[in-house]
Formats: C-alpha cells, sequence, structure tokens
C-alpha cells in the first residue's frame, strides 16, 4: 500500500460536528450551515420532501399540470445546480435538460393521464431534475427529494436522459415512497427496484404507442455506448440477457425464483432479483394483450396503493394483491392471467399476510 | 451507535462501491485489504477511518438507486470467525475513503 498526497479538501460531518464542539464562533456557524446542507443531500424515507428549490416554481395547484424544473449541475455534486428550464419555458438546446423536461412531462402525464394520479404524492409534487452531475456520473438517482442524472464516462454508459424508462423509473421511486415506502432490501427492495421499472417501461411505451406485443421491455436501451455489447441494461422479457461483455461481465437477473440470488451486495440484491416480479409483469400484459397499461398496470399500480401492502413486503404477498386487485377491477380471465403470470416464475401465491 | 470492532493482523476489510441504477458486479470494483500485509501504522490508519465512518452508515444507503460505499470487515472474536458490513453514503462519503477504494492509497499522515 502506498501513500498519497491527494484529496485533502473533505471535511467528513464527524470533522464538522468536532468544529461544532470546540470551534471558534465563526468556525461552528461555518460547519452548521455545511451540516444542514449535507442533512438536506441525505435521504430519508417517506413521502418526497420538497426542496428549498422548488421555491422558484409557480404553484398552480391545478390538476394535471406538471410543474418541472430541471438544473444543470454544472460537474459538480451540489444540489439541485443552475435552473435551466422551467416550466412552460422553450427548449434549452441542452440535450440532457431537454431530455429530462421531456421525460419529466411525459411521466406526470403518464401518472396522471393513465392513472389519475396528480405527481408522486399525487398532490402535484413539483418534479426537479438535475442533469450534468459531478465527472464522468455513471448513475441516475432519486434522492428523495429530486431525481439527478450523470453524463456517463462515455466508454461504458452514455447520458442518463436518453432513456425515458430510466426519468421514469427514477420518478416512480418518488411514487413508491409516497405510497407503500417498500424498503430497500432483500425481496422488499426488489420489489420495488422492479416498480419503478414497471412504471418506467409503460411510460416509454406509452409515448411510443406500443402495445405488450411491439414493446422491446428493455430497461436503459439507449445507455450503453456501441462498444459494450449488450442492448441495454435490464431485459423484463429475458431477465439475465440484457448483456453480455468482457467489461461488464454477464447480465446477472434471474428469471425464475427457482434461480433467487441470496447475496450481500446491492442491499440483498435489489436490482437483481427484480427481475422475477419484472418477469411476472411482462407475461401478465403479454397474456393480457393490448397496452400494458390497460390492465396489467392498473392491476399493479392498485396493488401498490393498497393501504395493506407491507413496507417489507415479499414477492409472494405483493404476487397475493395483484390477484384480489385482478378480481376486484376486472374479471376471473384476468386474474387467471396474473396467477399465471406469477406461477410461471415460481412465486408461490398461497395467501400470506402482504 | 455501532462500534469498530478490534482488529488485529488476521482482519480483512473489503471495500466495495455498491447501488446504482443497474448491478454491474465488475463496477462495484472490490478491493481486500489483508491487515496482515499491512504495517501497525497503517492498521492504525485504516482504523481511524473506520471509526470516522460509523457515523455516517446509514440503513437506507442505496434507496433510489443511489450509490454506497459497502464496508465488509472480516476478524476474529475469541475462537470464531465475526463479520461487520458498514454501509456510507457515496454522498456522505469521506475522500479517504473513497482514496482507499479506487486506489488503494492512504493519505500521507492522514492529511
Amino acid at each position: 500500500m502506498t501513500d498519497s498526497l491527494a484529496l485533502r479538501n473533505f471535511i467528513p460531518p464527524y470533522i464538522l460536528r468536532r468544529i461544532l464542539a470546540n470551534g471558534s464562533e465563526h468556525q461552528r456557524a461555518s460547519a452548521m450551515n455545511t451540516l444542514t446542507h449535507i442533512r438536506t443531500l441525505r435521504h430519508q424515507p417517506g413521502p418526497p420532501v420538497r426542496p428549498p428549490s422548488a421555491a422558484i416554481l409557480l404553484q398552480t395547484n391545478q390538476p394535471g399540470l406538471a410543474q418541472r424544473s430541471v438544473y444543470d449541475a454544472l460537474g459538480k455534486t451540489l444540489l439541485p445546480g443552475m435552473p435551466v428550464r422551467l416550466e412552460g419555458q422553450p427548449a434549452s438546446g441542452d440535450p440532457a435538460v431537454d431530455e429530462a423536461y421531456d421525460a419529466l412531462g411525459a411521466s406526470y402525464d403518464f401518472f396522471w393521464k393513465v392513472l389519475g394520479r396528480n405527481s408522486l404524492d399525487n398532490k402535484g409534487f413539483a418534479l426537479i431534475g438535475s442533469v450534468h452531475y459531478g465527472q464522468n456520473y455513471e448513475n441516475a438517482f432519486w434522492n428523495g427529494s429530486q431525481m439527478v442524472f450523470g453524463d456517463g464516462d462515455g466508454e461504458i454508459f452514455q447520458r442518463f436522459t436518453r432513456s425515458l424508462d430510466v426519468v421514469g423509473h427514477e420518478l416512480t421511486h418518488g411514487v413508491i415512497e409516497s405510497e407503500a415506502g417498500l424498503v430497500y432490501a432483500d425481496q422488499s427492495g426488489a420489489l420495488n427496484e422492479s416498480l419503478s421499472d414497471v412504471f418506467g417501461v409503460m411510460i416509454k411505451q406509452h409515448v411510443l404507442g406500443h402495445t405488450a406485443d411491439q414493446a422491446d421491455w428493455l430497461i436503459g436501451a439507449d445507455l450503453l455506448t456501441p462498444r459494450i455489447n449488450g442492448v441495454g441494461l435490464r431485459s423484463m422479457a429475458h431477465p439475465g440477457t440484457a448483456y453480455d461483455d468482457p467489461l461488464l461481465g454477464k447480465d446477472p437477473q434471474p428469471d425464475h425464483m427457482g434461480k433467487f440470488v441470496i447475496t450481500q451486495e446491492d442491499n440483498g440484491g435489489v436490482h437483481i432479483n427484480s427481475g422475477i416480479p419484472n418477469r411476472a409483469f411482462y407475461l401478465v400484459a403479454q397474456a393480457l394483450g393490448g397496452f400494458a397499461w390497460e390492465k396489467a398496470g392498473r392491476i399493479w399500480y392498485d396493488a401498490l396503493c393498497d393501504r395493506s401492502l407491507n413496507r417489507e413486503a415479499s414477492f409472494s404477498a405483493f404476487a397475493h394483491l395483484t390477484l384480489e386487485h385482478a378480481r376486484k377491477r376486472f374479471s376471473a380471465h384476468e386474474a387467471r392471467a396474473v396467477q399465471q403470470g406469477w406461477a410461471d416464475v415460481g412465486v408461490n401465491l398461497t395467501r400470506e399476510a402482504p | 451507535m455501532k462500534t469498530l470492532p478490534i482488529l488485529d493482523e488476521q482482519a480483512v476489510v473489503r471495500l466495495s462501491r455498491q447501488g446504482g441504477f443497474a448491478t454491474i458486479q465488475a463496477l462495484t470494483r472490490p478491493r481486500e485489504i489483508e491487515f496482515a500485509q499491512c504495517n501497525f501504522e497503517q492498521r492504525t490508519r485504516i482504523c481511524t477511518l473506520l471509526e470516522g465512518c460509523l457515523p455516517l452508515t446509514s440503513s437506507s444507503s442505496g434507496r433510489g438507486d443511489q450509490r454506497f460505499y459497502q464496508i465488509e470487515l472480516r476478524f476474529r472474536t475469541g475462537e470464531r470467525d465475526d463479520e461487520m458490513v458498514l454501509k456510507v453514503p457515496e454522498d456522505q462519503a469521506p475522500g479517504e475513503l473513497v482514496l482507499l477504494w479506487d486506489k488503494g492509497e492512504l493519505l500521507q499522515n492522514g492529511r
């Protein structure tokens, strides 16, 4: 192991707390400001938190009208960054900004027009996205208040706003936290991830006007650079087949409970085992035909919003709720399709506490 | 709050960057540090760094596709093997932890 003189300027919170306890008045004030800022960056489970930056938006409180704002983080990691495009303003000319703006609008429209939901919290929560986050940042995430998109490194990943389903996926994390608040670990975490994929992919299908049969069922189809041997980051139709590349390795998603991955990585494999409920949804949507959001999507949404859905729900518990809602909203035909979809991926539908 | 176990020469520290929109094993770039291969000063500095990480750990690390650093400590407690896992959110991670994961290096004199 070697030593280096690099990276001296980072002041971690535990040192700031020491300054708070022992520093001068000026030092304590500065440390308190920094700590307060850091706390705003930390993610608290629960309904989305309206950040101070939302104050620059006009609050219309008019259901059906999105309130979007897109910021440029200017290659730094301080959120939200500089405001670039607010609701109603014309295209900025920056592809990342305009893709984020359009994708947030498409996502809002999907939840409003298809499911009657007014934004993340069903109360018109303002949608905030920051682009150009960090340097060559290879990720997109939801931090409890807003969506954040990196530019990718250009070698493996392109900018994360390129895939509409990715933006929809991140926005759906906010919806899930407002509803079931599924714990982000093990099976409930994989359900959380799967639901984000389910609604993310339906948002894409809605914009493209694709039926279940026409859709590609890929997540992140526009993210990988041409030099990577892969069609996307996940395949809902055939989990485990999205990529197989010397650099990235092979897509690790299982498509059946018999291949469920028990791991300490990835919070118990939340992005891995989500392949199982993803394929169940795909199978149900295919069986019911037409647009996925008309029946399968509606059933999944009803189950997500069911107050009896436990924060630590298993696949089986969620599957049981989808069966109940298929019967309640539709008929025995739809219920049979739901039952078969879950059975085909090996999820047991015997009743247990949701 | 968690406290750091006693990490002797047999301890192993495994660092990886987890989470994100997709799980791609190659991008977690796990790094294992065997204390048997480190001198006393290096072990002391790593332990100081790990102690500094303890208050930063969060059970909700990774939520919403956020990345985090996973620190796995493997050590002996009496006659048995033991393990502790710490998860530090990316936006909270000290630069020295990132450097140790990324380059396998420690800051000189802890600066």
